[in-house]
């Protein structure tokens, strides 16, 4: 789930950078580091979309380098477990288990696909049910239930199933 | 973190720093990605080289998963100036935020309905199980009109 919140940083800034354009470099700098990353509390930091405040800089000691407190909005996407959300599936392979997810494809592992779903082999790997009526191949879109995150310092992996109650398919492009 | 109460989304368990935060719907998101991609255009002559693959699969991800299409309608609900060092929120009739206190929704609640728009109460219990406990004990009637509401704006479109 998508979130905006103000997050606090500190960034250390090279004397070369002081100027006029003190601030724009600040502010790139501190895109440059941030945008991208992953933090276990807060999630993946998707965008940032404002400064709220700079604090005053203090020069280190021993060196030049001066640190600024930062207070920044941005955007983060944080997975929580039980949460429902919709999907792309991304990958699809062999071990009971489909790839995830149009976001991240590193992110989503999905499990506990319904019972009579079988693994077909072929050009378009994917799995159908027994009557053949559903397919989950690549490029399908599928609700899905977070049953587990895992949460380092760095990363956040997911497991999720689609065998609860409305939960599955929702459209197969390939099919229409 | 050890000994810290166990995350549920179910149950709403989702850390007292996130019920209290603004939680964005996809649509919005998609909103605030494009504005911003735009910026970067201006600024910069090849923006995509700019962002990160984060940033970018998440626009992917929102622009396809956004059920409210018209940016009109979004702007409206929640209405902000969409520049980048400002974010002001201004409430319209027939927004979002009535609905969240008229309803005593949370905003994550909100939001995860808005995204997966349920057709019935039965589906919307399923998306969201918090609607039926937290002392609020919504039932069918409510939920099916709270439902009623969200289709209001979208009909809008």
């Amino acid at each position: 789930m998508f979130f905006h919140i103000v997050l606090e940083r500190n960034m250390q800034l090279n004397p070369r950078f002081f100027g006029r354009n003190l601030r724009e470099n600040l502010v790139s700098k501190l895109m440059k580091d941030v945008e991208g990353t992953c933090s276990g509390r807060h999630g993946f930091v998707v965008a940032i979309t404002g400064i709220e405040s700079v604090g005053n800089g203090l020069v280190r000691n021993g060196t030049a380098f001066v640190t600024f407190p930062l207070k920044y909005q941005c955007v983060v996407f944080r997975p929580f477990k039980g949460q429902i959300l919709e999907a792309v599936v991304t990958l699809v392979n062999k071990a009971m288990s489909i790839s995830f997810m149009y976001l991240y494809d590193f992110f989503f592992w999905l499990h506990l696909i319904p019972d009579d779903t079988e693994f077909q082999a072929g050009d378009m790997l994917n799995y159908t049910t027994s009557d053949g009526s559903v397919k989950i191949q690549k490029e399908c879109e599928v609700r899905l239930k977070i049953i587990g995150t895992r949460v380092d310092a760095t990363e956040i992996f997911c497991v999720g199933t689609i065998k609860d109650d409305f939960l599955g398919v929702i459209n197969d492009p390939a099919a229409a | 973190m050890s000994g810290e109460e166990e995350e549920n989304a179910v149950e709403l368990k989702i850390g007292d720093e996130f019920l209290k935060a603004k939680c964005l719907m996809n649509c919005e998101v998609s909103l605030i990605f494009e504005h911003k991609y735009e910026h970067l255009q201006q600024v910069s002559e090849d923006p995509m080289n700019q962002v990160s693959q984060v940033f970018e699969k998440s626009l992917q991800y929102v622009k396809r998963f956004s059920r409210y299409k018209n940016p009109d309608v979004v702007q409206q609900v929640r209405e902000y100036p969409l520049s980048f060092f400002s974010f002001v929120r201004v409430y319209m009739p027939y927004d979002f935020d009535r609905i969240l206190s008229r309803h005593q929704l949370t905003e994550f609640e909100l939001c995860v309905l808005c995204n997966l728009c349920p057709k019935t109460a039965e589906e919307a219990v399923a998306m969201v199980p918090s609607l039926k406990t937290k002392g609020r004990a919504h039932s069918d009637e409510v939920i099916e009109k709270m439902l009623n509401d969200l289709s209001l704006v979208k009909r809008f479109e």
